[in-house]
C-alpha cells in the first residue's frame, strides 16, 4: 500500500518546551489512521504541522512522496479540536463559503448540500442561522464543511470531543463510508476505546514522542490475550492482591485485571465472587489503553484522571 | 487569488447586509450635521418669547430709560418687541441698603421665573467702562444686543459732553464699523468658520471610515479567533491572504458607504442647483488637486489603520482587552480635530508641518492643511504640494512596514488563545519561521 502522508523526523519546540520530538509516521492511502495519546502529548501540534498552519523546526512532511503544496490544502478536509463557525451566517452560506475556500465550485456544493444536510438531519435548518443550532448540531454542520468538497484526505483533531454517543456512531458510519471511497482518514483522540473501534493503523504518542505505531491488529496480537475485564458491584480494590493478578486498572463501572501468563482465570473469578457481585466478565485482548500504559511506562493514575476529566 | 476573493466577498457581504450599515449611511451624516450645525443654530436662535427684564440704575443720568428705548428695536418673529422692561429702579448711589434690597427682590423674581434678567448700571459707568447683567442663563444673542445698546448709549453721552462740535448722529456715522471679510488668494471668500467646518467634514469622513471599519475588522478577527474559525481558515488560505481579504473586503464596504454619501450629495446638488454652499466648501469639493490627495490619504489612512486594528485583534483575546489599544489609536485620529483651530491659523508653522509628516497623523493633518491652502495645480514649487506628496510617500512606506510586521505577528497571534502575550513575546513572533 502506498503512503499518502509521511512524516519524517519532525520536531517542533515552543521556546524551551519541545512539543513534538523526532516524530516519524506513515499513513497508508485509504486507511483510517489514529494518533492516540493523552492531552499535551503533541497531537494537535503534529496535526497543525501537517496542515501547514505552523512550520516544523526540523523534518519533512511528504504528501504522495512530495512536498506539501497549495493543492494539498484544497484536497484535505480539516476539523480542528476547537470547533466554531460564523454565527450570523446561514447553514447554506457557511457550507458554500468553506467549500469555496477549498476551491470547490459553488455549483457543485449546491448539488451536494441537500444530501449532506439530510444525512445529518439538518435539512430543516438550511436557511437558518448557525446561532439557532444546538452545540451538537453545530458540530455536525462543521463536519459537513470538513468533507463536502470531496477531499482526498480528512484530518480530524480530537474527533470525538463534544459529540454525543448517537452522533459518534453517525460520524463513524460516515467515516467508514468515506474510507470505502478510497479516502485517507487521519484523526487524533485521547479516547482510546473509540479509537480501537475505528482504526486500521495507530500511532501512540506521549510527551511529543512516538511510543508505538503500526497496524492495530498487529499491535494487539503482539501484546497477547491476558486481560480480564470484570463488570461488578462493590469495591474491587482488593483484587490487586489475588495471586495471578499482575496489575489492576479501575474504571467507573468495571475493572481490568492484567494477568500473569500462568494465572488461573477460574481461581481469580472465584476469589472475586467471594467479595463482590459479578455482572459480566470477559477475557480479552489488552486494550489500547493498557498497551499504552505498558509501553509508555507511565503511571496509569495520571491517565485515568486525564480520561475522567475529558470523556 | 480566487481564495482572496472568497474572503473579500464574505467580509463585504457581512457588513453591507447588516441593518446597521443602512442606519450608518443615514445616521452618520445626520449626526455630523447635528454636531456641526446644531450648536451654531441654537446659539444664534432668536428667542421666541418676550423676555422680561429690569434695570437698576444708580448712575442717575437716565441711562436706564435710554436703554429701555434702545432695545425696543429688537423684535420677535411676529414683530412684537423682544424685550419687556418691567421696571427701572433709579436709586441713590450712596444708599447701598436700598440697592441690596432691590437686588434681592429681583433675584427672587428671576428664581420665580417672572423675570429673565436685570441689568445693573453703576454710578460712574462712563469712566469705569463696565456694566453687568444678572440672569440664570445667558443667551449669546441677548448679551451681544445689550452690549451693543449700552456701548452706543455711552458713546453718545461722551460725545454730548465733549467739545467736538458735531452732531451725535454724524459722529456715529463716521465711526461706524466696517464689514471685515477674509479672502483666499485669487479673490475667493474665506472665513474661519467655514474653512474649519469644510476641513472637519473631510476629516470626519476619514475618521469614520478608519475608526469604524478598523474596529469592525478588529472585531471580526477577534470573533474568528474566539470561535477558532481561524484555524480552519489558515488551513485553507495563508494568514496573509486572510488578513488581506478582510482589509480589502471591509475597505470596499466603507468605500460603498462613502460612495453613497457622495452620490446623495451630488443628487442634492444637481436637483437643488440654487443651494447655497459656502465658497470655502465648494472650492474644496470642486478642486481636483484636493480631491486626488483626499482619495490618496483616505485609502492610505484606511489601509494603515485597519492593519493596526487587525494587529490588535490578533494579539488580544476579547474586546475588553482591545479597548486599551483602541484608545491611543483613536487619539491619533482625533488630534488634528483638537488642533484644528491652530492648524487653520498657522497651517505653515514648523510644528504643524512636522506633525503632518508623521505617517500616523499625515492623512488627517495634511487634508486639513490642503483644505486651507487650497492649491489648484500640481506645482512642486508650491511647498504644500511638495509636502503633501512627501506625506503620501512616507505614509505609503510606513503602511508597507506596518503590513509586513502585522503579517508576521498576525499568523502567530491568531493561533494563541488564553494568556495575553507580553511585548517581548510579540516581538519574538516577528522572527518566527
Amino acid at each position: 500500500m502506498d503512503d499518502y502522508l509521511k512524516l519524517v523526523n519532525i520536531r517542533k519546540a515552543y521556546g524551551e518546551k519541545v512539543a513534538v520530538n523526532n516524530l516519524s509516521l506513515s499513513v497508508p492511502k485509504g486507511s483510517i489512521y489514529g494518533i492516540i495519546g493523552p492531552n499535551g502529548a503533541g497531537k494537535t501540534t503534529t496535526i497543525r504541522m501537517i496542515m501547514d498552519i505552523i512550520a516544523p523546526d526540523a523534518g519533512d512532511i511528504l504528501i504522495n512522496g512530495g512536498k506539501v503544496t497549495g493543492e494539498f490544502k484544497n484536497n484535505v478536509g480539516y476539523l480542528p479540536e476547537e470547533r466554531g463557525l460564523y454565527k450570523k451566517m446561514t447553514l447554506e452560506e457557511v457550507i458554500v463559503f468553506f467549500a469555496e475556500l477549498k476551491g470547490f465550485p459553488k455549483s457543485r456544493t449546491l448539488e451536494l448540500i441537500d444530501g449532506w444536510l439530510e444525512k445529518m438531519s439538518l435539512s430543516d435548518y438550511k436557511k437558518k442561522k448557525v446561532e439557532e443550532l444546538s452545540k451538537g448540531m453545530q458540530q455536525k454542520l462543521q463536519f459537513i464543511t470538513t468533507v463536502i468538497h470531496q477531499p482526498e484526505m480528512i484530518i480530524l483533531d480530537e474527533l470525538f470531543s463534544g459529540l454525543d454517543p448517537l452522533n459518534i456512531e453517525l460520524i463513524k458510519d460516515i467515516l467508514m463510508e468515506e474510507k470505502r471511497n478510497g479516502i485517507t482518514i487521519l484523526f487524533s483522540t485521547h479516547v482510546m476505546e473509540q479509537a480501537e473501534k475505528l482504526c486500521d493503523f495507530i500511532c501512540l504518542i506521549n510527551k511529543g514522542q512516538k511510543v508505538l505505531d503500526g497496524k492495530l491488529a498487529d499491535v494487539k496480537a503482539k501484546f497477547g490475550s491476558n486481560t480480564l475485564q470484570v463488570d461488578m458491584e462493590g469495591d474491587g480494590a482488593f483484587s490487586r492482591e489475588i495471586p495471578g493478578v499482575e496489575d489492576m486498572i479501575e474504571f467507573n463501572n468495571y475493572i481490568e485485571l492484567k494477568m500473569t501468563p500462568d494465572a488461573d482465570t477460574q481461581e481469580i473469578l472465584r476469589r472475586l465472587a467471594e467479595k463482590v457481585k459479578i455482572r459480566r466478565f470477559e477475557i480479552m485482548e489488552p486494550s489500547l489503553y493498557e498497551i499504552f500504559i505498558k509501553v509508555a511506562r507511565i503511571d496509569p493514575r495520571e491517565l485515568i484522571e486525564e480520561q475522567a476529566g475529558h470523556v | 487569488m480566487s481564495k482572496l476573493w472568497v474572503i473579500i466577498k464574505r467580509e463585504y457581504a457581512q457588513v453591507v447586509k447588516k441593518k446597521s450599515f443602512l442606519i450608518g449611511i443615514i445616521l452618520t451624516p445626520a449626526f455630523m450635521a447635528m454636531v456641526i450645525i446644531l450648536p451654531a443654530m441654537l446659539a444664534t436662535k432668536k428667542p421666541d418669547t418676550v423676555e422680561n427684564i429690569a434695570i437698576i440704575d444708580t448712575d442717575g443720568q437716565g441711562i436706564g430709560e435710554r436703554f429701555a428705548e434702545g432695545i425696543k428695536a429688537y423684535k420677535l418673529d411676529d414683530s412684537s418687541p423682544a424685550y419687556n422692561v418691567t421696571e427701572i429702579l433709579n436709586l441713590n448711589p450712596d444708599d447701598s441698603v436700598a440697592a441690596d434690597r432691590a437686588r434681592k427682590r429681583l433675584d427672587s423674581l428671576i428664581l420665580a421665573k417672572s423675570l429673565k434678567s436685570y441689568l445693573i448700571i453703576d454710578n460712574g459707568i462712563e469712566s469705569n467702562d463696565s456694566c453687568f447683567m444678572v440672569a440664570k442663563s445667558f443667551g449669546l444673542q441677548t448679551s451681544r444686543r445689550f452690549d451693543k445698546v449700552i456701548s452706543r448709549i455711552l458713546s453718545e453721552m461722551r460725545l454730548e459732553k465733549s467739545e467736538i462740535n458735531l452732531g451725535t448722529d454724524s459722529v456715529m456715522t463716521l465711526t461706524r464699523r466696517i464689514v471685515f471679510e477674509q479672502q483666499a488668494p485669487g479673490g475667493k471668500e474665506r472665513d474661519f468658520l467655514t474653512t474649519y467646518f469644510a476641513g472637519l467634514i473631510f476629516i470626519m469622513i476619514i475618521f469614520v471610515t478608519v475608526v469604524t471599519y478598523g474596529q469592525v475588522l478588529m472585531r471580526s478577527v477577534i470573533e474568528e479567533k474566539n470561535s477558532r474559525i481561524v484555524e480552519v481558515m489558515v488551513s485553507s488560505v495563508s494568514p496573509f491572504q486572510l488578513m488581506g481579504g478582510k482589509i480589502i473586503g471591509l475597505g470596499l464596504a466603507s468605500l460603498t458607504q462613502v460612495g453613497i454619501w457622495v452620490a446623495l450629495g451630488a443628487i442634492i446638488y444637481v436637483f437643488k442647483g440654487n443651494i447655497n454652499i459656502a465658497p470655502a466648501i465648494s472650492d474644496t469639493v470642486f478642486n481636483p488637486v484636493f480631491i486626488i490627495y483626499f482619495i490618496c490619504f483616505m485609502l492610505l489612512g484606511y489601509l494603515m489603520y485597519s492593519t493596526i486594528f487587525a494587529l490588535i485583534g490578533a494579539i488580544v483575546n476579547n474586546e475588553k482587552e482591545a479597548q486599551n489599544f483602541i484608545f491611543p489609536v483613536t487619539m491619533l485620529n482625533i488630534l488634528p480635530i483638537l488642533m484644528g483651530s491652530y492648524i487653520i491659523q498657522e497651517p505653515e508653522s514648523t510644528l504643524v508641518t512636522v506633525l503632518s509628516l508623521i505617517p500616523f497623523l499625515t492623512p488627517t493633518m495634511m487634508i486639513l492643511r490642503l483644505n486651507i491652502m487650497g492649491p489648484e495645480t500640481f506645482s512642486f514649487v508650491n511647498p504644500i504640494i511638495f509636502e503633501a506628496t512627501l506625506g503620501v510617500i512616507l505614509t505609503f512606506l510606513a503602511t508597507l512596514g506596518i503590513i509586513w510586521v502585522t503579517g508576521r505577528i498576525f499568523r502567530v497571534g491568531i493561533l494563541m488563545y488564553g494568556k495575553r502575550p507580553t511585548l517581548p513575546e510579540i516581538l519574538r513572533w516577528i522572527t518566527y519561521k
